[in-house]
């Protein structure tokens, strides 16, 4: 059998997920530049989506699959509706985002007054709100910064940033994830996943309240996250 | 741009009403699937949130094609890091990156339910079906698959190949079931 027969032979259970890590990356880079293997591996997919499929949970009984509990959407909305804050902003430089973190506020105050009031302007002025808070944090004399390769950590009381400049993407199918380890702990806990802009600043305000905390740390993982770390570290920040 | 797509956008916005349009629409089969591999409510319910609250955090994860198979996906690889929390990942991600052609997928997606596709499963030859579901909610690798069923690699291999293509087929409507 030759290379290309293996491969080809191999990209079924590629599609579904059932290849060892380095089979699965040899597929992976043979249906890059091979045209035949490509049309297998897109006519089977769709078949891969549809088995997923084949678990969704149906309000009838007589199917046999049960339905999340309605406490659980009650449990993500509230989450989701106290969220004012946006993830990731976009200062104009580096490094001299600090200095122009107040004029930033400033403008979006600014232009925000301007505006005719509407339903999205009490959503863009939390927004805001939340903007400035963050600038605020990020400019003020008495945060504590923590650089790494990229970029820094920002601790400001309980509120704690990931700041980066040039971060490069990671591959495809992966994201950056941030993990925190409290204090005393002796395991890191995972906490958000992101991905870097692709130029410029990219800031991540992290949920967790930097006072508990001994140390934060980034890793490359799979879409979707990790509950354990599966690569080293890119960065370890101690607090 | 699909209707997921179009919700998707909005989210990024952080329009919460979008996000909960989005949550009714397939809350259902991530809960299903994690459950599939989970065989546990509570844990089923600690990936469902984990999914879509993933998604809040960071939609730009969702980097556009069918969002059903996108988040089928990612659940299902979520899932299975809790099954193996403690052992060695497979392979990691059922492949979610590569470009496709949306237009086939959508072909056989499009008004996807979960009672149709459990009737197709069905009606696969049984060791097909067996294969597939091993390697997608058990996690296996092929050769975890023949091991396990004591069947030679290559049988293991046609089987899942040949299981797929037949279940494409009739999903797309060329052979009825």
């Amino acid at each position: 059998m030759s290379a290309h027969e293996e491969l080809l032979d191999n990209v079924a259970a590629y599609a579904l997920g059932a290849l060892p890590p380095s089979d699965a990356a040899g597929v992976e880079r043979h249906l890059r530049t091979c045209a035949e293997c490509r049309r297998e591996y897109e006519s089977l997919r769709p078949a891969v989506t549809a088995v997923a499929y084949s678990a969704e949970a149906c309000e009838t009984a007589e199917s046999g699959a049960a339905v999340a509990s309605p406490l659980l959407k009650s449990r993500i909305m509230r989450k989701v509706r106290a969220e004012a804050a946006p993830r990731r902003l976009a200062p104009p430089a580096w490094p001299a985002y600090l200095a122009a973190a107040a004029c930033l506020a400033l403008a979006t105050v600014t232009g925000l007054q301007n505006l005719s009031l509407n339903d999205r302007l009490n959503r863009e002025r939390a927004q805001t709100t939340q903007q400035v808070k963050e600038l605020a944090d990020l400019a003020a004399p008495d945060s504590k910064r923590m650089p790494f390769h990229h970029g820094e950590v920002v601790m400001h009381g309980p509120r704690l940033y990931i700041a980066m400049h040039d971060m490069p993407m990671p591959p495809r199918g992966k994201v950056y994830q941030a993990w925190t380890l409290a204090k005393g702990a002796k395991r890191v806990a995972p906490s958000m996943t992101f991905m870097p802009k692709a130029s410029g600043t990219t800031l991540v305000a992290l949920p967790e309240a930097a006072t508990t905390l001994a140390a934060v740390a980034i890793s490359v993982e799979p879409e979707g996250g990790s509950l354990q770390p599966t690569s080293k570290p890119i960065a370890l920040v101690a607090l | 741009m699909n209707d997921a797509s179009r919700l998707m956008e909005r989210v990024r916005a952080r329009d919460a009403a979008a996000f909960e349009t989005l949550y009714d629409e397939y809350h259902r089969l991530v809960y299903g699937l994690a459950l599939r591999v989970l065989a546990d409510p509570g844990a089923a319910e600690d990936v469902t949130q984990a999914v879509f609250l993933k998604i809040w955090d960071n939609p730009a994860l969702f980097r556009g094609g069918n969002f059903g198979g996108w988040i089928a996906r990612v659940t299902r690889n979520r899932a299975l890091d809790v099954v193996r929390s403690r052992a060695v990942r497979v392979q990691e991600d059922v492949p979610e990156s590569l470009p496709v052609d949306e237009s086939l997928e959508e072909t056989v997606i499009a008004n996807l339910d979960g009672a149709r596709v459990r009737d197709a499963l069905e009606r696969l030859p049984r060791e097909q079906r067996e294969a597939i579901e091993l390697g997608f909610f058990g996690g296996a690798t092929q050769e975890d698959i023949a091991r396990e069923t004591g069947i030679p690699l290559g049988t293991v291999k046609t089987r899942i190949r040949m299981g797929l293509r037949k279940l494409r087929n009739v999903l797309e409507g060329v052979v009825t079931v």
